[in-house]
């Protein structure tokens, strides 16, 4: 077996990159084809994988051949082979400098700090990156776009420049943090993997009203993502639930879609000035009705979607909303569930808790963004604390902090 | 076997993107059906998926069999289309 091993991919790739850096960090040494600069290659690629061009395909000495292997599959392939050894095993884990739970904001930005000082950087993301910034339709106050950004167009910028920089976005999940001293060892969908240094940016998921119909109708007529799913109620009444800032903002972005928005706030709107404001106008504009006080009883429909939503007022009377769907914005709640036995310090909502360089009760653990305790919630601070995290994170790798 | 692969979305939808994303960074074909400029074939993709909601992935087996996929969800994304 003298021929090489060939590694079949494209820059863009980040399994490609993966499994790229796996050979490496063995001294493995490999061929490597760029399938986008060789047409000949993409050909063969094709022909292995059934009309697809499936990457990373990796050709073996033995003429045996993994496409998009896990780096344990590779690592069990290459001790087969002999080319590897079998007692390796610990290092046949893959280690990285830094690994960030999330690709929001914060994540991202910090990846641009870290890997712009060429610190190995991995980002897992298991939704979508660029986070809940992403899903936001029009961002305002974030700084340097004089009017505005949409979220799709700020997460597209962020992460291509995350990416310029070398910073590798994999598309998974991240199941738990372990200290091991020197070494973090993170389980996560490609399989464990090893960090010198891990920040934890996970941010917050949408948080339920509990009410009966809520789960019947998800998608169905009961929503959470107004820029995903406000296009089904072109010309259809809607229910928000919900009085803060998110509330405020998607009851306006539907607007562009439904005919007529019943807003039902709980207590009284807790949204600021400026969304007040704005407010008023398509309250003025018959488009938006604004109902105080009242709390959601039961979501109501049948096998078309939702057709009512029955809530309670400030006098306990029975009020019923006719409407066609219902978009929940309650709040958050933070993304720590993975930490239960990690051992990191989560203050009473189930934040992490921070020192003032962002690190949490384990060394080289580190948090940012909405996910820490006392973050301000905004994708500007988002950004700022990835930033600060990234700093203190090469600080830590260097032995000075 | 994968014959084709749909995917209805829409302009502002994020987690379309992430479906494109992910079939992009696998090589995967698909078409595009963006109900922003479709508005009329809403219909069709809520009868093939029951929900409201964007993306829907209709992946067509080479037998014609179809696999509707509801949202950004790799654990069904993944499967039906290998
Ligand atoms: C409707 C709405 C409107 C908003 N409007 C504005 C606005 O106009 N201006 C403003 O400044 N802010 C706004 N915000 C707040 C802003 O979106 C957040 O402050 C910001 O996105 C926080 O960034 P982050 O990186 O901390 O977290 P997030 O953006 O929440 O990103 C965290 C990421 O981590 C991922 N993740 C979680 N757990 C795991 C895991 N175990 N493994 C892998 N990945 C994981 C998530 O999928 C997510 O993509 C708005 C929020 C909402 C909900």
């Amino acid at each position: 077996m003298s021929q090489q091993i060939v590694v079949y991919g494209a820059s863009w790739c980040p399994d490609c990159h993966r499994s790229r850096t796996f050979l490496d960090e063995h001294h493995i040494s490999y061929d490597w084809i760029d399938i986008d600069e060789d047409p000949a290659a993409a050909d063969k690629v094709a022909q292995i994988n059934h009309g697809n061009k499936t990457i990373p395909t990796i050709i073996f000495p033995d003429d045996s051949i993994l496409v998009e292997p896990s780096d344990k599959a590779l690592s069990e392939k290459l001790v087969t082979l002999n080319i590897m050894q079998p007692d390796n095993k610990q290092s046949a884990v893959v280690t990285h400098d830094v690994i960030m739970v999330g690709a929001g904001p914060a994540a991202l930005t910090a990846a641009i700090y870290t890997t712009r000082e060429d610190i190995d950087t991995l980002l897992f993301e298991k939704g979508v990156i660029g986070g809940l910034a992403a899903v936001t339709d029009l961002i305002d106050n974030y700084p340097g776009f004089t009017n505005g950004v949409h979220g799709l167009e700020l997460a597209d910028s962020l992460r291509g420049q995350a990416e310029r920089f070398g910073a590798v976005i994999e598309l998974g999940e991240v199941m738990s943090i372990k200290d091991e001293g020197k070494m973090k060892r993170l389980e996560t969908t490609s399989g464990d993997m090893l960090a010198r240094a891990v920040l934890i940016a996970t941010g917050s998921d949408y948080k339920k009203t509990g009410v009966p119909g809520e789960a019947e109708y998800y998608a169905r007529g009961v929503h959470y993502c107004a820029t995903c799913d406000g296009a089904f109620y072109r010309d259809k009444k809607l229910a928000v639930i919900g009085g803060g800032n998110s509330a405020v903002q998607e009851s306006i972005f539907l607007t562009r879609f439904a005919s007529h928005i019943d807003l039902l706030v709980r207590s009284t709107l807790k949204a600021s000035e400026v969304l007040r404001s704005e407010l008023k106008q398509y309250v003025a504009a018959g488009k938006i009705t604004v109902h105080e006080g009242v709390k959601p009883k039961e979501i109501v429909g049948d096998d078309n979607g939702v057709n009512k939503i029955i809530t309670t007022d400030a006098n306990d009377k029975e009020v019923v909303y006719d409407i066609d769907g219902v978009f929940v914005f309650i709040g958050l709640l933070p993304n720590t569930g993975f930490l239960k036995s990690s051992g990191i310090e989560l203050d009473a909502v189930g934040l992490i808790k921070t020192d003032q360089n962002l690190e949490t009760n384990i060394k080289g653990v580190f948090a940012a963004g909405d996910v820490r305790s006392g973050a301000t919630m905004q994708i500007a601070s988002a950004a700022g604390e990835g930033a600060t995290a990234a700093l203190k994170i090469r600080e830590y790798l260097e032995g000075k902090l | 076997m994968v014959k084709n692969i749909t995917i209805f979305t829409t302009n502002t939808c994020a987690y379309c993107q992430m479906v494109k994303t992910y079939l992009r960074a696998k090589g995967v074909g698909y078409d595009e059906v963006n109900l922003d400029e479709n508005p009329h074939r809403r219909i069709e993709a809520h009868s093939l998926s029951g929900a409201l909601t964007v993306p829907v992935t209709v992946v067509t087996k080479t037998d014609d069999s179809q696999e509707i996929i509801v949202g950004y969800n790799l654990s069904k994304l993944v499967p039906a289309i290998s």
